[in-house]
């Protein structure tokens, strides 16, 4: 009972990250948007998942789809969101004055 | 309650396909690609729950890791590009 609850809630997340990923007005606020929520969603369905099997390599497998999500997701985000922001940059011309400008 | 869970996964999978299809810049693109990654190894979770058997987990694993290295690689390719 509770591990479907988790799969629904994460389905839930992953819903709400869509919709953000649709709506928001620019592309960092898409990216924030798909990472926060689709890792928590991830997480929870696979942890509900867990909880419900009971063999182990299936737990195994999905702790560790869970766990490497954890950490692999958001170094991609910080790869991409920092491309991106220095792609806008150049397409500005250079210099620009964001405060940004000395950290990336 | 896992039928639920497919319908909300469907929906989802139907923004990130319109975001993969319509974004106006490549990093929409790779959003678009990474979310629907996420719809397909969250279905797979639900599919195992459904079911009762794990045979496709090991899929999930491959495929979080392939999105990892698919957004690392189109990052250094944004980045190159000046796109």
């Amino acid at each position: 009972m509770i591990g479907p609850g988790l799969a629904l809630f994460g389905a839930l997340l992953t819903l709400l990250a869509a919709v953000g990923v649709v709506r928001f007005p620019d592309v960092l606020a898409r990216m924030h948007a798909l990472t926060k929520a689709s890792t928590v969603g991830m997480v929870l369905a696979l942890v509900g998942a867990a909880i419900t099997l009971d063999h182990p390599n299936d737990v195994t497998s999905l702790l560790l789809a869970a766990a490497l999500q954890v950490l692999t997701l958001p170094v991609g985000a910080n790869l991409l969101s920092r491309a991106t922001f220095r792609a806008q940059q150049e397409a500005r011309g250079g210099v620009t004055g964001d405060s940004q400008d000395p950290v990336l | 309650m896992t039928a639920a869970a497919f319908v909300l996964l469907a929906l989802a999978a139907c923004g990130f396909g319109y975001r993969l299809v319509f974004g106006p810049s490549l990093t929409d693109r790779v959003l678009g690609v990474d979310g629907l990654i996420v719809v397909g190894v969250c279905s797979l979770a639900v599919r195992a729950m459904q079911t009762g058997e794990g045979a496709f987990l090991p899929v999930a694993v491959v495929a979080t890791l392939v999105g990892f290295v698919g957004t690392g690689i189109v990052a250094r390719f944004i980045e190159g590009s000046g796109q």
